[in-house]
Parts: structure tokens; C-alpha cells; sequence
């Protein structure tokens, strides 16, 4: 169960800048939050909004160029790139990505796949380690006996999907970043999916950073919700809260292009215009402000900070939209 | 020849079948429905379902060689299966044009888009260079690009996923064409820019007097957009009817499995999916009962062994493919 006093995972004013000069982009630029141990945190947003590279900038398969990422108490970025104490503590944070068939070498056997971290770090050997890796499969929904011997290349992308989850609970990690690990499947593989990671969080007791674009998916899977707009974080609160009554005019914006399976769901009449501005070159103040109707010129003198508006849900903005429930 | 006026696109008993190293692949069997002037029509299913290959075979799109194609496409009174590919290049562009999933291949990376509009207007309507252009930014104004006459020189990888789809829409719409089929016209853009992109779908259908078919997975799009809605699997029609009939009396067992799996933002989170066993069939290893069959929880021994025709439903229109309805649930009736 979720532990909310203490963070498992710590990450102050997290910035990841691409490039230098005039062509510098700053795809993270500046996120903080926490994650306690045995939760969900969803990351939403748009395409180009930094959420993979955040993920990403945890694992330091980017590098951040600034702010600190505490894991359990041990600051990340002050570890040494490539070092031992780096790649020990990865061991505990391990990641799973969109493309489930190109993150699998389609010319190794499944159990191979599964038992890599394994025979990496040695943990186990002969017959133990063939069990774990038998137990894994089970656990994933694939049979070891029929399919362990089988390539990867013989297998759908929702299968592959399940076999990188065998891979990524191989060293029983504590905290599993989920990059987009749905958006490829159709629906009735990724309900499948999607249920699997929930049960296998409780049996596991998993923390997960679980980032997507699906407003409906992320919602399924996520007890926060964090939503991202250009390099930033513009809201972050519980679930339902956060759906029922956004405080952001983005997050209202979001949450009504969103489509609903329903022929009585009302038809979008407020859309948003235009597109996100470039992150090369971003607007002064509130990075929302070029497209929200609420904008004045403080939005474009000042930053807004993050705001506390109930408990837990906080808003970067200076006119946040009143939450008073229906 | 004649045909009812009303009904624009008339599709009966159509089947493309391509011819694979591993046997015949049914990719589409039998399908027909038709569709009215003005209307839209939503085609959902999986991937592998043949939506993709029955719109283009609606196109007359199908590639020359493997591949047969039996049945009839009527297109305003033309017929499009078995005719000559000259023939049919005379109805592309003014009778139908297609909206394809990816803007960024179905435009040509360097040449710009303007020209892009231009090509169609010239080839197909004899245009001059400067009536084409005018008109070319015209286009580019209606489908919603702002400062159209500057991004007329525009190359499309200048351009966001966005507004790709928009100039791939305003190409369609070059010939005033009757009939626009659209591919999963939103897959791949965010939801902010899928709002926008169907919202001037709609504008434009009703501005121009089109009917639309609307191909895509996601059953949010078609729910809000479509009059009907034609489910497909593996190859055939499990369930037509209208928009309303197909979301909440549906008869058949795939229509609700499509239905319940898909996650809702209106759900609380953490809410548990309910999901079908397996995934679906290979068309090379097809049965000769009901394709859903292996995977449907209601499957009877009849289901295995013989092939459910469409029936008809107690609305007009809505009709199943199904041994074992689901019993009707009738919450609120069709207003």
C-alpha cells in the first residue's frame, strides 16, 4: 500500500537541456515531485512536453544537466556515469518502453531475454536461475515449457510487451518506469496489459512512474497524476480530483479533447487552438500563457510556482480554476 | 443505370483475398453496407480486422497482382470493382478521395506543399498555374492553416503532425470530391490536435455536402462523429448499425468486449479492465464457425461449426453476426 510519508523516489528542479547556444532546447526545465513507495504517479502530456525524457533523465539514460534525483536516500546524478554504484543501483529502477518489439533482440530465446540481468550480475546460476526465469514467464501469462525457447521475433507485440515485464521484475526492482509501454496495442491486448501491471504491482510491491499521452490509460493505472506542458509541470494531484476538477486551464483543455466511447459524451465546443510554441524558444512567464484565454500580463512577467489548492493537488498558476466539487 | 439517389456508396458482397506464400488471406469476406448522401459511417475494429484494406478497396486502391477482389463497390452509379485502373483514376479526386493515417508519408517530403495542392488541381480540373494557385490557397485557408499564402511554399517537414493532416485534407478536398474516406485520420496526433482536425471534418462534410467514412480503432472518434458504425473482425462485418444502437444495444459479444476493454476517463482510477482471452486470429487458419468463437466466453459447439450470417436486430438497421446474442438491454431507447 502506498507509504505517503516516505518518497521512495525524490526529484528537485530536474532540467534537461539538449544542445548549447542558440540551438539549446531545454526539454526538462525545471520538475519536481516525489514519488512514495507503493504508488502509481501518471506523467501526461502531449507529444514533445519532455515526459519520456524525464523518465528517461531518472534512469540517466539522458543526462540531466541539472537538479538532483534521490532514490532512496542515494542522489543519483552525483554517481559516477558508467560506475559501479550507478549501475548497482539501477538494478532497483528498472524501465519498460513503447516499442515492444524493438526493445527485444528478435534473435534471442525468451528465457535468455528474461534471465540477461541475471547472468549480469550473476545473482543466481543453473538450476535457481532457470526457475526464477520459469517463474517469471508464468507470472507474465506465458507459458516457459511451450514458449521459453521460442525467439522473440516469434511473438506479437502485446506477448513482448509481457516479456519485457519478465525482464524488468528480474532483479526484483523497486520502482518500474513505464515509458508509453501501451500505446502500440490495440485495446483488448492493452486491457490486458494494463490489468497484468496492476497485479503484479501488488504482488511485487512495485512503485511505478507510469508516463502516456492516453488521458483514459494513465487515469486507469494512476493513484497521482502529474501533467506536463512544455518542460514543466503545470498540475499534479490525486487521480479523481485531478480529472474531476483540473485546477490548471490546460489540464481543463486536455481533459475535454479527451474522447469519450460514448455516443452522449458532449461534443468538444471549447477546443484548444493553435499548437504548443517551440521549446527552443519558449514564452517569458507561465509557458502556457500564448494559448490560454485566462492569460494577463503577469502571466507573462512571472513564473507561476506551484500552488497548494487542496491536499496533495498543486497548480502552477496564477488564476488556477476553483475546484469546488459538483 | 440507375441508382436511389439517396444512397451514395452502395458496397455488396465484397471480398479481397490476397494470395500469400502461406495460402489465400481472406482479408476482407463479404462485406456490405451502404451509405447515404451527407452521412457519415464509422468503421472500427482491431488491427488486422481489414478496415485499412476495405476502404482502399472501396478506393479501388488494391495492389495489381495477388490479389482478387469479388463483389460490388457502387460509387454514385459507377461501378469501382473490375473496371480499369484509367477508369477509375477518372473518379478519384472529383467522386472520392482518401485522408491517410500518416501526413508525413503520404506527403512528399521535398516538394513543396503548395505544389502538393496544386498537382491534383491541374491534372485533374485543367487548371492554369495561377488559377490553381489562388485556388490551392484558398484550400489551404479552409482546412484552417494560418497565413496560408506564406506556408504555400512551405515544405511539409516544416510543418507539425498537425498541420500535415490538415494540407493532406485540403489534397483530398482539391476536386470537391462526394465521398471522403478517412484512415485513422487522427491516430498519431494528441488529443488537443485530434479535437481540432475531427471538428473540421465535421465542418467541412456539412459545408460541402460529403459523406464521410470514418476508419479508426478508437471508438471514442467514431462515437461523437458517425450516424453508424460498422464493426468489423477478422475480415467481416460483426455488427452494423447505428451509433446508438452500437454502443448500448449491442447483440454481439465482440461489439462489448471492444466496448469494456477500452479504459474511460468517467471510470475512477485503478478500475479493474475487463478483457477477452487471446488476440485475434490468423486469416490463414480461419475456421468455418464464428472467427470471434475461440475467444468469446458465450461460444457454443454450433459457434465452432458454422459461420453466423448478419441478422437483423429489433431496430431497422442494426443488425449482428451472432449464435448467441447478447440479451437486449434496452436502457433508454433510440431517441
Amino acid at each position: 500500500m502506498t507509504d505517503t510519508t516516505r518518497p521512495l523516489l525524490k526529484v528537485r528542479d530536474l532540467k534537461v537541456i539538449f544542445g548549447k547556444g542558440h540551438h539549446a532546447v531545454s526539454a526538462v526545465a525545471g520538475v519536481s515531485f516525489d514519488i512514495f513507495e507503493g504508488e502509481t504517479l501518471g506523467l501526461v502530456g502531449e507529444s514533445g512536453c519532455g515526459k519520456s525524457t524525464t523518465g528517461k533523465a531518472l534512469m540517466r539514460i539522458v543526462e540531466p544537466s541539472s537538479g538532483s534525483i534521490e532514490l532512496d536516500g542515494t542522489d543519483l546524478t552525483e554517481l559516477k556515469r558508467g560506475g559501479r554504484q550507478l549501475r548497482n543501483i539501477r538494478t532497483r529502477m528498472q524501465m519498460i518502453f513503447q516499442d515492444p518489439i524493438s526493445s527485444l533482440n528478435p534473435r534471442r530465446r525468451v528465457k535468455d531475454i528474461v534471465a540477461e540481468p541475471l547472468d549480469c550480475w550473476k545473482t543466481i546460476s543453473g538450476h535457481e536461475r532457470d526457475v526464477l526465469v520459469s517463474d517469471l514467464l508464468s507470472k507474465v501469462g506465458i507459458d516457459p515449457a511451450v514458449y521459453g525457447n521460442r525467439y522473440a521475433r516469434q511473438f506479437s507485440g502485446g506477448q513482448c510487451q509481457r516479456i519485457s515485464i519478465a525482464r524488468s521484475l528480474a532483479m526484483r526492482p523497486k520502482l518500474l518506469i513505464c515509458d508509453e509501454m501501451v500505446s502500440a496495442l490495440d485495446v483488448s491486448v492493452q486491457a490486458q496489459i494494463l490489468n497484468l501491471l496492476e497485479d503484479l504491482k501488488a504482488e511485487y510491491g512495485l512503485t511505478l512512474l507510469f508516463i502516456a499521452h492516453d488521458l483514459a490509460v494513465v487515469k486507469n493505472v494512476s493513484d497521482r497524476v502529474a501533467v506536463m506542458y512544455l518542460g514543466k509541470i503545470c498540475e499534479i494531484g490525486p487521480a479523481d480530483a485531478l480529472y474531476e476538477a483540473p485546477a490548471h486551464p490546460y489540464t481543463k483543455f486536455l481533459l475535454g479533447a479527451a474522447l469519450e466511447a460514448d455516443p452522449d459524451s458532449p461534443i468538444h465546443s471549447q477546443v484548444l487552438e493553435g499548437e504548443p510554441p517551440s521549446p527552443m524558444n519558449p514564452p517569458s512567464g507561465c509557458r502556457f500563457r500564448t494559448r490560454c484565454p485566462k492569460a494577463t500580463e503577469l502571466c507573462a512577467s512571472d513564473e507561476p510556482l506551484a500552488q497548494e489548492v487542496a491536499p496533495g493537488h498543486q497548480v502552477a498558476c496564477h488564476f488556477p480554476l476553483s475546484i469546488t466539487r459538483k | 443505370m440507375s441508382v436511389t439517389p439517396e444512397k451514395l456508396l452502395v458496397v455488396n458482397d465484397l471480398s479481397t483475398t490476397f494470395a500469400t506464400a502461406g495460402g489465400p488471406l481472406p482479408a476482407v469476406a463479404n462485406v456490405s453496407f451502404d451509405l447515404m448522401r451527407n452521412e457519415t459511417i464509422g468503421i472500427v475494429g482491431e488491427s488486422g480486422s481489414g478496415k485499412t484494406v476495405l476502404s482502399r478497396t472501396i478506393m479501388g486502391l488494391q495492389p495489381r497482382t495477388n490479389v482478387t477482389v469479388t463483389g460490388s463497390v457502387l460509387l454514385n452509379g459507377s461501378e469501382m470493382v473490375g473496371t480499369t485502373e484509367s477508369f477509375k483514376r477518372g473518379l478519384w479526386g472529383t467522386e472520392v478521395a482518401m485522408v491517410f493515417q500518416d501526413p508525413m508519408t503520404s506527403l512528399n517530403p521535398v516538394m513543396r506543399i503548395g505544389k502538393q495542392i496544386d498537382e491534383t488541381l491541374r491534372v485533374r480540373l485543367g487548371m492554369s498555374k495561377q488559377d490553381a494557385k489562388a485556388r490551392a490557397i484558398e484550400l489551404l485557408e479552409l482546412v484552417g492553416i494560418p497565413s496560408p499564402s506564406q506556408r504555400y511554399d512551405a515544405f511539409p517537414g516544416q510543418l507539425s503532425g498537425g498541420m500535415r493532416q490538415r494540407v493532406v485534407i485540403a489534397i483530398a478536398l482539391a476536386c470537391s470530391p462526394k465521398l471522403l474516406m478517412a484512415d485513422e485520420p487522427t491516430t498519431g496526433l494528441d488529443v488537443t490536435i485530434q479535437a481540432q482536425i475531427l471538428n473540421l471534418l465535421d465542418e467541412l462534410k456539412e459545408r460541402l455536402h460529403m459523406s464521410v467514412v470514418l476508419v479508426t480503432h478508437d471508438l471514442g472518434v467514431v462515437a461523437t462523429r458517425t450516424s453508424r458504425i460498422v464493426v468489423m473482425y477478422a475480415g467481416r462485418i460483426v455488427e452494423i448499425g447505428s451509433t446508438r444502437d452500437v454502443f448500448a444495444n449491442h447483440r454481439m459479444p465482440y461489439t462489448r468486449a471492444l466496448l469494456e476493454s477500452s479504459p474511460k476517463v468517467s471510470n475512477a482510477s485503478h478500475t479493474r479492465l475487463i478483457t477477452i482471452p487471446g488476440r485475434p486470429p490468423n486469416l490463414l487458419k480461419l475456421t468455418q464457425g464464428c472467427s470471434f468463437a475461440p475467444r468469446c466466453a458465450y461460444a457454443s459447439d454450433k459457434c465452432h461449426q458454422e459461420r453466423p450470417e448478419l441478422q437483423q436486430a429489433d431496430q431497422p438497421g442494426h443488425s449482428f453476426a451472432c449464435w448467441n446474442p447478447l440479451p437486449i438491454t434496452r436502457g433508454d431507447s433510440a431517441s
